[in-house]
């Protein structure tokens, strides 16, 4: 609809101003100087491809909602980068073996705007420093699975077979054991730090992704110019991945962003329960430190509040590029 | 019996047979993770002895020092034949079917609500959204849904335990504290009596007995923890119904239905929600089996004794025979619930056929 209004006042522009015709003269100037062309076409041209690259997709993708989301994911990603000029407080003074002199659960004051937690850790430089933590929880997880998910997900629907065959039995088996439970049975094996547990995350998160990317590729599969490039000879990891993954992989982008909300959210439980690693200032960790001390609310309120809006701001963004690139796909 | 039941009852079969191989995957998997546990479980059953000679003596009897595959071996037989342990750290000598007979209900009571209320609230809210896109109505839904989907369970859980159970004077962690109900008593006394015969279900004991104190009682401690439950897979299930339901109004065979003079709520329950449905019915039968985990941090956070909170006691101690079991019983939920789903699919779409 959008698309034919486009062209609608593109050709009005046309026709509300013709191109007066300057003869022999303008033609011999075009012919004869290099790149000279009527200025008013020009204008004109200019015009029109203004309207044209107000192309549909980014037209429905800058909604209300999805600004809110990019802000919010940029306010934490300012946090992120700027860390150690918003606080005066080290992320030596504010984590695990460091004891500071202040008083633990202290009341906010002007020291301490959002007050004291545990040990008398100043709670806005953890929430701070926890935004670096929290964005790497984002990222790194969601960037090894999607990535593993694609690998395993083609594999497994381009050869079928056996492979398949095996490939979506681990995964049935996968899908029977309660990933989260697992997660906190294995982190404390793994030593508890920050980058085993989030590697553990990305790695168990795998077979879903596979399972989706295997489904995605199998439609892709059927199109007539995949069988025309395996009937012209074309070696199969080309196939797999230069004729199909491409065009299957604009869901995989999308479920990127939701993705990266769920993983926010995975492992600031992981680290309310205790599992997380005390090395790094962490919102989850700091609820943690709060769920005991009910009377200082603010221990808890805070941090619970930047893990909302980091998720929130990812599940935005990830549900606008949904309704902009594919809205029939159901994440 | 027609040849579509006879399919059926072949598929189910088929599936039932499937479900072996991975138990026995699943088994082994709780295996290895016992194996690698970074507790040592025997030096918890022994206790605090030092003696170098009783340590040996207890490892030697409970087969340390075995080869591995006679423990693997003897792990598969004792499951099968029922043998699935005794509890050593957080419920000390009860076998874990015990355990299980006496935690599950608890948790079944607090899902139980969340499971039958909110599918049914849930498609409505996603219904209203979709029909009234882009008004205020859906702007108000998705700000809740989102919220819920946004907001993580436990911060949810602990907000709600702040400001009704600390704020308010009435409630006390999560009930009404009025003297003339004679609740928030410690003491109160079981409604089973000595040798009788209890579901485990407090609720279904209380009325089979006729304790309405205790029922009254029961009631007031689920209020909190079950608001948790509903508000945060309310929201998935809202989203999930929205888009599906936006999808198909869009379809060639809503607009000939409205053309062709149908009221207009015939075409949105009828026409566009029973195609609609499918994936949102897949959320509700297969989240339930998920809710476990979620379950998880609403039991921690107001101290509700079921599957979730012992699950975290015995990893927290070590207890790797009731970590094994409350595992393996929590495949077997979501498995056959996996197959309940299928199941159901063909009653929900008559056009899927097996």
């Amino acid at each position: 609809m959008t698309k034919m209004t486009s062209t609608l006042e593109s050709s009005k522009i046309y026709e509300e101003q013709p191109i007066e015709k300057k003869g022999i003269k303008g033609l011999l100037k075009f012919y004869l100087i290099p790149g000279w062309r009527n200025p008013q076409f020009k204008a004109r041209e200019y015009e029109i491809g203004k309207l044209k690259s107000k192309r549909r997709m980014f037209r429905r993708l800058i909604t209300p909602l999805t600004i809110t989301g990019i802000v919010m994911i940029l306010f934490i990603v300012f946090m992120a980068v700027y860390s150690p000029w918003l606080t005066p407080y080290n992320l030596e003074q504010v984590t695990r073996p460091y004891h500071p002199p202040d008083l633990s659960y202290d009341v906010p004051s002007a020291i301490h705007p959002l007050g004291t937690t545990k040990y008398g850790y100043d709670l806005l430089a953890r929430i701070i420093w926890g935004a670096r933590t929290a964005i790497t929880a984002a990222a790194l997880p969601v960037i090894i699975g999607t990535l593993g998910g694609i690998a395993l997900g083609t594999f497994s629907a381009y050869f079928g077979g056996k492979v398949d065959a095996v490939i979506m039995r681990f995964c049935d088996f996968w899908f029977a054991l309660p990933t989260f439970i697992i997660i906190l049975i294995i982190s404390p094996m793994v030593g508890r730090d920050l980058y085993n547990i989030l590697l553990l995350y990305g790695l168990f998160g795998i077979p879903g992704s596979a399972r989706w990317v295997r489904a995605l590729v199998l439609q892709v599969r059927q199109n007539v110019y995949v069988r025309a490039a395996i009937t012209g000879g074309a070696e199969k990891f080309k196939v797999m991945f230069k004729h199909i993954l491409p065009n299957a992989i604009s869901p995989v982008i999308i479920g990127f962003f939701g993705g990266m909300g769920a993983a926010i959210l995975g492992f600031a439980g992981i680290a309310f329960l205790g599992m997380g690693d005390q090395s790094y200032a962490d919102w989850g960790t700091d609820i943690n430190f709060g769920i005991g001390h009910l009377g200082a609310y603010w221990t808890i309120v805070w941090p619970g509040l930047f893990i909302s809006i980091a998720a929130i701001g990812f599940m935005l963004i990830g549900d606008g590029l949904r309704d902009a690139l594919d809205p029939r796909l159901q994440i | 019996m027609t040849r579509q039941a006879q399919n059926m009852i072949k598929y189910v079969l088929k599936r039932i047979v499937l479900m072996i191989p991975i138990l026995i995957a699943v088994l082994i998997f709780t295996w290895l993770l016992s194996h690698m546990m970074s507790v040592n479980p025997f030096l918890n059953k022994i206790g605090a002895t030092r003696d170098r000679e009783t340590i040996e003596r207890v490892l030697r009897e409970s087969g340390y020092y075995d080869p591995w595959y006679v423990q693997l071996g003897i792990y598969l037989r004792d499951f099968f034949t029922g043998n699935w342990g005794e509890s050593f750290v957080i419920m000390d000598g009860k076998t874990v079917f015990q355990i299980i007979a006496l935690i599950f209900p608890r948790t079944l009571e607090l899902m139980f609500i969340s499971i039958i209320v909110v599918p049914i609230i849930a498609i409505k809210l996603g219904v209203v959204s979709a029909t009234n896109k882009n008004k205020p109505k859906d702007s108000l839904i998705r700000g809740v849904a989102i919220i819920g989907a946004g907001l993580p369970i436990f911060y949810i859980a602990a907000l709600t335990q702040l400001f009704v159970g600390l704020s308010l004077e009435q409630f006390t962690y999560g009930l009404i504290d009025l003297e003339i109900l004679g609740t928030n008593n410690f003491s109160l006394p079981k409604p089973v009596p000595f040798g009788g015969v209890g579901t485990g279900f407090r609720i279904i004991d209380s009325i089979l007995y006729n304790d309405p104190i205790y029922l009254f009682d029961t009631i007031l401690h689920l209020l909190l923890p079950v608001f948790c439950m509903i508000f945060v897979s309310l929201s998935g299930i809202t989203r999930q119904t929205r888009s599906s339901m936006l999808d198909v109004l869009d379809q060639d065979y809503i607009r000939t239905a409205r053309a062709k003079g149908v009221q207009e709520n015939k075409v949105i329950n009828k026409h566009a929600l029973r195609n609609a449905i499918l994936p949102t019915s897949h959320m509700v039968i297969a989240g339930t089996a998920g809710a476990l985990t979620g379950s998880l941090f609403v039991e921690m956070i107001f101290n509700y004794t079921g599957f979730g909170y012992y699950m975290l006691m015995a990893i927290y101690g070590g207890d790797y025979f009731v970590i094994n079991g409350l595992l393996v019983f929590s495949a077997i939920i979501v498995i056959s619930g996996t197959l309940v789903a299928d199941v159901a699919y063909t009653i929900i779409d008559p056009r899927i056929i097996y």
